[in-house]
């Protein structure tokens, strides 16, 4: 559904570059994660791939459409949340809503239903200048969702929301996912991205690091960690070891067999620290 | 296309209509043609009336019935007797080789030149195109003052139109919505004449408004849409440029306003340049907007001069959209 090669962008127009010759496919039905950090260039690439950056190089398809044409026909099956949230502050939510409909030549979904899908029934006559940033950010994911697009890209369409909200919002793009949407979803939260992403890739200072499914990268990079509290002469000792090192797992066998296990958990390294592991660089 | 040239059409008109600045900017024009009605007054009163024999030439009478309400009678007693009424009429009669004008004495100084004038125009022989439009409408039920007064509000009107442009901008702009329009099938072309259309719209409104408020039903109003909508245009150019280069509905405002320096310098030149003169106001669209106005009011206007003046508008104002073009795509991008 999307194909990108050696794209790069430049703000300025000159080598200083803020999308690195990237290159990446997104299969239909696929939700693919783009995750880094503050500045990395992901909302740059979804600039270009949505067509609201000018596409300076390489080769982007989007839908079936090369989005270096100019056709407008195409925005019919693509949804775009923004990052910022963008609604007309002197019209209603439900205006807001309406009005974004009708610029579509599909059938578009119920409002009203919309509205109430993010929480934000009983506040469709209000003005959308009055909403709090959270609710305009919500009113903006609401609205791409108007023309039940094939393609949905969504960027930080969490942040800024409070924890009960922002299951909500992760609970309707995993509806999407299962109906066959494909989703370009950029993000710096790794849970998030975790829980609903295919795929993801991680990117850094424009340039894409590495593109694999969240198992995959636990399976390669991430070792299995055991918690284990036992107690030793009375006292309460906690120690954690790897399952993979042969020497852990060696100390792992004496602790069981000589001392008296108070709790014992596996766990999984956080795609947060594969991350860290792989680019070198926190996700702030 | 179409529709959704008109679907952003109404969405900024709804929104307009919630904007304080630029509710004030649709009302203003109506408010100050009610103004010109009550404290010009008198302005519409100057028909001249003009009492004739029966016995004059029927060329006489048909060309001063161009320019003046004619009364016929049969005898100089009854014509005596018509001139000695209240109201202002003046007689003219065949006095020799040439005419005599009578006067009761009480009439205001106007109807006196005003018919020597007349007068003078047919022995000389000039036809309606050599007089001045000023002479028709002055002769006409409206006088040259309240038809320069309600063109200048035209002329404001036209300026309102770029600004109601500015204002929506700006509140896209502040909004960020630009780019949420931008990523649906609707074009930047549709944006751009749904805009238009509602700076437009609402102007073109307040010029029929206008008129009809300051008396001017009798006018070719197909002229006056045209010249309006014609005139419009650079408006509706600088309002774009302008609003999508402030930051705030004040500065983009003001910054409009800043054509009221070619209007009003255009008004001026037509007004106080002598006709030799007239050639160094041709560079202003202003100039054969306000000219062409001129002529619709004072009902003196011909269609071929008429579509001179829109042509002149048109080509001009297309020469300022092509300069600035490239500036408005970027800015809508
Ligand atoms: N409008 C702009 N003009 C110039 N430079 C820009 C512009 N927008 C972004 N940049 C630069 O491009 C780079 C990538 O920015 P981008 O917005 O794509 O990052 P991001 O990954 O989306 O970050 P965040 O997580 O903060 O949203 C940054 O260095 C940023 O400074
Ligand atoms: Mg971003």
């Amino acid at each position: 559904m999307i194909s990108v090669k050696n794209l790069s962008h430049s703000y300025s127009n000159d080598d200083k570059l803020a999308v690195k010759n990237i290159s990446f496919e997104i299969e239909k039905g696929e939700t693919f994660g783009f995750l880094g950090p503050s500045g990395a260039g992901k909302s740059t690439t979804q600039g270009v791939l949505t067509g609201l950056l000018k596409q300076q190089d390489g080769e982007v398809i989007v839908a079936g459409y090369d989005v270096k044409k100019v056709q407008n026909e195409r925005f019919n099956k693509i949804g775009v949340s923004f990052e910022q949230s963008n609604v007309y502050s002197k019209l209603t939510a439900k205006e807001n809503l309406d009005y974004y409909a009708k610029l579509f030549d599909v059938p578009t979904r119920d409002s009203v239903e919309l509205l109430r899908l993010v929480g934000l029934d009983g506040k469709e006559n209000d003005m959308a200048g009055e909403f709090s940033k959270g609710m305009k950010h919500r009113l903006t994911f609401a609205r791409s969702m108007l023309n039940n697009p094939e393609i949905w890209f969504l960027d930080e369409p969490t942040t800024g929301l409070d924890p009960a909200i922002a299951a909500t919002i992760k609970d309707i793009i995993k509806e999407h996912a299962a109906e066959g949407v494909t989703s370009f979803l950029t993000t710096h939260n790794m849970y998030i991205a975790d829980e609903l992403c295919d795929r993801v890739a991680f990117i850094i200072d424009g340039v894409i690091k590495l593109i694999d499914t969240p198992k995959n990268l636990k399976l390669q990079y991430g070792q299995k960690l055991i918690d284990i509290e036992y107690t030793d002469n009375g006292k309460i000792v906690k120690e954690t070891l790897k399952t993979v090192t042969e020497a852990d797992r060696r100390r792992i066998g004496e602790i069981v067999n000589n001392h008296d296990i108070q709790t014992m958990h596996s766990k999984e390294a956080t795609l947060e620290e594969i991350f860290i592991q792989v680019t070198g660089r926190e996700l702030v | 296309m179409l529709k959704n040239v008109f679907k952003i059409f109404s969405r900024d008109l709804k929104i307009a209509r919630r904007d304080s600045m630029a509710l004030v900017i649709m009302i203003m024009p109506v408010l100050l043609a009610v103004g010109l009605v009550f404290f010009v007054p008198g302005l519409n009163d100057t028909t001249v009336n003009i009492a004739l024999l029966d016995s004059d030439t029927s060329e006489h009478v048909a060309y001063l019935d161009q320019f003046a309400k004619i009364e016929v009678f049969g005898g100089e007693n009854e014509l005596m007797d018509r001139v000695a009424k209240r109201d202002d009429v003046a007689a003219i009669i065949p006095d020799g080789n040439g005419y005599e004008i009578i006067l009761q004495g009480n009439e205001p100084e106007m109807v006196e030149n005003y018919a020597k004038a007349l007068n003078a125009l047919y022995e000389i022989g000039a036809t309606k195109e050599e007089t001045t439009a000023a002479m028709y409408s002055f002769g006409h039920t409206v006088s040259p003052v309240k038809t320069m007064l309600v063109n200048m509000l035209i002329s404001m009107i036209i300026m309102l139109s770029g600004m109601l442009i500015a204002i929506s901008i700006v509140g896209e702009k502040s909004d960020n919505t630009i780019n949420a329009v931008n990523v649906t099938p609707a074009s930047q072309t549709a944006f751009v004449l749904g805009k238009s259309m509602m700076g437009g719209l609402i102007a073109l409104l307040s010029i029929i408004a206008s008129l009809i408020i300051t008396g001017y039903y009798d006018i070719n109003w197909f002229m006056i849409i045209l010249v309006g909508l014609s005139s419009m245009l650079l408006s509706l150019i600088v309002g774009f440029v302008q609003g999508l280069a402030s930051d705030d509905v004040i500065e983009a405002a003001a910054n409009v306003k800043m054509i009221i320096i070619p209007i009003a310098g255009s008004i001026a030149g037509y007004e106080l340049l002598a006709d030799k003169w007239q050639w160094t106001m041709y560079w202003s669209p202003f100039y054969w907007a306000y000219k062409a106005n001129m002529l619709v009011l004072s009902k003196t206007a011909d269609w071929p001069t008429v579509l001179l003046c829109t042509g002149m508008v048109l080509v001009l104002s297309l020469a300022v959209y092509f300069f600035s073009r490239p500036k408005i795509r970027e800015g809508l991008s």
